[in-house]
């Protein structure tokens, strides 16, 4: 099955809510924090 | 590597650093400018600075090069998802009710109007499908599905593809500032935008301009309104194999579930763990620090998503644009306009203040 977009948004997105849960995010806080 | 990977590469570095370049220009502006520059917040920046890259890179004939990293849908939905972390279940779920009960409304009347003023303006039965399904539910996205299920021309498609974002990217700007003219609370502002703007980035656009909450609202109604592509699209299949093209084989029930917008479920599922809090408010599963860090990320994928919207116009198709669609096309979209205020000064003013 090839996966449409919308599955691929989903993935990423779990990828990084995984990332945030084990901490990495937080920890790279400084590096992606713009205030828009 | 492969072309189509360096082009996804390269592209999405272009995407990134124009973002960052609107964050600037925003952030510039609000310094200098006094209140006029408060009001161009990044979406705008975003969109025009896409529009400008569009036409430098068209004339310098490096656009197809780095077409694959333009992905307004793939960036706007993975952000869709991590906006759901932000937003609490309860409002999630009373939003969601309300952006349903406006979607089923607004769709069908949307609908039936486009598709007969279609019919006052000659039209073709596909054209008239794929442009009512674009104005009635969510732009682009819905006149690829309509255009599967009608088997439109591909003419038709770009055709009504780029009627949707010329209208969408003055929209985007003009109502945040209508909404605040006519006094309308966030909420009810952010229904209008979802209820009524045909693409879901401009969507988002228009609520990210306005406010934080119209920002939420809009996304949540908006996605409601997604969720109904894949009835329309069925129902749009059986209406032309048992009425147009009599004779074809018949649709299968599957497709509500094929073109259901995956995402959704991803926003649905982020909400409920941002949902679970100790007793003191704490998330129980990320820190703090986690949710702003994905915040932030979520922020620098809306603004690579507005950044798409000004790229992605195909200035070749507007070129065909003219004559009755375009008329049609308009008066339809001021019918949203105005029936989309009505509808939800009702249901988000009235019935469900959320």
């Amino acid at each position: 099955m090839k996966l449409n977009e919308d599955w691929w948004s989903v993935i990423v997105a779990a990828i990084l809510v995984i990332l945030g849960w084990v901490g990495v995010i937080g920890k790279a806080k400084g590096l992606i924090n713009i205030p828009w | 590597m492969n072309n189509k990977w360096a082009g996804f590469i390269v592209g999405i570095i272009i995407v990134l650093a124009l973002a960052w370049v609107s964050w600037q220009g925003s952030a510039w502006a609000t310094k200098n400018l006094g209140d006029f520059g408060k009001a161009l917040e990044y979406p705008l920046w975003a969109a025009v600075l896409g529009l400008i890259a569009n036409l430098v890179l068209g004339a310098l004939k490096f656009k197809d090069f780095i077409k694959p990293g333009v992905r307004t849908e793939l960036f706007l939905k993975i952000g869709l998802v991590l906006l759901g972390l932000g937003i609490n279940m309860t409002t999630v779920i009373r939003a969601g009710g309300g952006g349903v009960i406006q979607g089923i409304f607004m769709v069908t009347a949307v609908f039936l109007f486009s598709w007969w003023l279609g019919g006052v303006f000659k039209l073709s039965d596909s054209m008239r499908a794929v442009m009512s399904t674009a104005i009635a539910i969510c732009g682009v996205s819905a006149a690829i599905a309509a255009a599967g299920s009608v088997l439109a021309k591909k003419e038709e498609l770009a055709y009504v593809t780029a009627l949707v974002i010329v209208t969408a990217l003055p929209l985007m700007v003009i109502m945040p500032y209508m909404a605040q003219a006519l006094n309308l609370s966030p909420t009810v502002a952010g229904a209008w935008f979802g209820g009524n703007i045909d693409t879901t980035a401009a969507v988002v656009g228009a609520g990210t301009i306005h406010s934080k909450k119209a920002q939420e609202i809009a996304s949540i109604v908006k996605m409601s309104q997604n969720a109904l592509i894949g009835v329309v699209a069925f129902i749009l299949a059986l209406y032309f194999v048992t009425v147009v093209e009599k004779g074809k084989e018949k649709p299968s029930a599957r497709v509500i579930w094929d073109r259901f917008p995956k995402f959704v479920l991803g926003f649905i599922v982020a909400s409920i763990l941002a949902s679970l809090v100790d007793a003191k408010g704490n998330n129980l599963i990320f820190s703090a620090d986690a949710l702003a860090g994905l915040g932030n990320i979520k922020n620098w994928l809306f603004a690579m998503a507005f950044v798409c919207i000004g790229l992605e116009l195909d200035f070749s198709s507007l070129k065909q644009v003219g004559g009755a669609p375009l008329w049609c096309y308009l008066i339809v979209t001021v019918f949203n306009t105005v029936l989309a205020l009505i509808v939800a000064s009702i249901i988000f003013g009235v019935l469900f203040p959320v």
